[in-house]
Formats: C-alpha cells, structure tokens, sequence
C-alpha cells in the first residue's frame, strides 16, 4: 500500500496547532496564509525546500518521513538513474563510485515501509 | 541494503448516523485522521459524496462499516440504504470491505455485550488521551440525545476493533 502525499494534517493535529498558526510558523505573509498550508496538507501544491524544511523543524519528523508517499515515488526513480549510470562505460573505473551506485541502484528496489 | 517490509494497512471506518456519520482513518503507526461530517437536505446523497471524497483522499486498504443487518440491529431504512451504497463505493474503488456488529464491539472493547455506548468511548478515550480525551461527550442522560461527538467514538470503536480482529 502506499503512503499518503503527506502527512502534515496528521501531525498538525496532533501538535494542536491551527493553519493560521502553522503559516505564521512556516514565516507566510498576508491575510489568507492558512490556506497555503490547507493547500499543503491537501496535497494540491508540494512545498518549496524552505518550507519543506520548516515544516520538518515545526514537526520535528525527517522530510522523508512527513512526505513519505513523495518520498516512495521519488527514491525507486533515483534508484532507476543510479543504475543506468553505473552500467555506463568509465574511462577509469573507480571502485568506490561502483560501490555507491550498486548500493544506490538496490537500496529503495523494493522499498515498502 | 536498506529494506522495510512490513505489511502497511490503513483502514477507514464510518459510522452513520441520523444527522450524517462520523469517520476514522487509522494507519498502522496510530489514528490519521478522525471527525464527523453533517448531511442536510438529501441526506444520503451529501454522505455518500462526502464519503467518496475521503476515500479519494485517504486511499483506504479496507473500510469498516456496522452490519446494519445484523440480527438485532435496528437501523432506519434510510441509513440501510446507504449502507448498501457505500459498500457499492467500496466496490467500484476495490476497496476492501469489514463489517462489524454492535455485539463484536462491545465485546472486543469491554468483554461485556451489555456495556454501555458511554464506556466504550471512555475507553477510547484512555486509549487515545491525545485525541480523543477532549472530545468525550458528557453522559447522556434519559431525556437528552445523543450527543454528535458519539458518532467519532463510534467509527475509531469499528477501526480499533477491526484492528484487534485483524491482530
């Protein structure tokens, strides 16, 4: 099954905090500013890396974990990329880089949390 | 290599009512999302759309509704009926479908059929201090209603029973 978008609704509820508030938080200007987190949380826009960022220090959760359903969308695509360049020919066929990618190319295959 | 595979299950449960239906979204880590929605007017219309809208948006493995069929169970027509339409949602969404009765309930929660709808919610409520020891309704009394909160008690008893059974 996979994960929801997000899960910053849930976490917000939990944290007792209202959007007005969170948006305030997340450093939003203007009259409407809890609307951009009911937007967030309602997975009609993915935040910038700032609020991303924020959101994660508000929270107190890793990214990958408040975003979770983005994260499993988006690391088997990595993955995907890591082992197209490792079969790529090298001049000088570095060890180290093999390792890494190899690794990369396996590590989120068969991601299911 | 860095592998989980434990079996992820997020379960929504409903429980109508007279004035719409109360919901909860559980997910393997604890409760998502919990409420209760009105419905005026076509009554049964409004809930179904609402119920799919929350289907849409919380993607549900399983939904869990009362078996209003149940030998014993008294449900107006209207609420059958749309028992029967959401389970018909349920269907079009491939979403699998639990029903539980009010016995299995009460037994499942407070070993006791005869236990009242109030401890199950107080129940609910140790079991849930966060969210849900702020909702807890007072104890109806005799000449009053039921208070609209019970039907948000209702639907997380159908998801933590489900849970257990599941277990």
């Amino acid at each position: 099954m996979p994960s929801l978008p997000n899960y910053l609704r849930t976490n917000r509820k939990q944290s007792a905090l209202s959007q007005e508030e969170v948006a305030f938080l997340l450093g939003m200007k203007g009259m409407d500013k809890g609307k951009k987190v009911s937007r967030d949380e309602s997975y009609a826009r993915v935040p910038t890396l700032e609020f991303a960022l924020a959101y994660e220090a508000i929270y107190g959760k890793p990214i990958r974990e408040l975003f979770a359903g983005l994260y499993e969308q988006i690391a088997p695509e990595v993955s995907a990329r890591a082992k197209i360049i490792s079969y790529r020919k090298n001049g000088s066929p570095d060890p180290k880089r093999q390792q890494v990618l190899s690794e990369l190319a396996l590590r989120h295959k068969k991601l299911v949390i | 290599m860095n592998q989980t595979t434990s079996k992820q299950i997020r379960i929504l449960a409903i429980a109508l009512s007279a004035n719409g239906f109360g919901y909860c979204v559980m997910e393997n880590h604890g409760m998502l999302e919990k409420g209760k929605k009105r419905a005026k007017g076509n009554k049964n219309l409004h809930s179904l759309s609402k119920i799919e809208k929350l289907m849409k948006q919380f993607l549900p493995t399983a939904l869990v509704l009362q078996d209003v069929n149940a030998t014993g169970c008294r449900r107006a027509p209207r609420i059958k009926a749309l028992h029967q339409q959401v389970i018909g949602l349920a269907a079009k969404q491939k979403c699998k479908v639990a029903l539980i009765t009010k016995e299995k309930s009460r037994i499942t929660l407070l070993g006791d059929v005869k236990g009242t709808k109030h401890e199950m919610a107080e129940f609910l409520a140790q079991k849930y201090p966060v969210e849900l020891a702020g909702k807890l309704p007072p104890k109806r009394r005799l000449w009053e209603t039921e208070n609209s909160r019970m039907d948000i008690f209702d639907a997380v008893a159908l998801a933590v029973v489900f849970r257990m059974i599941e277990k």
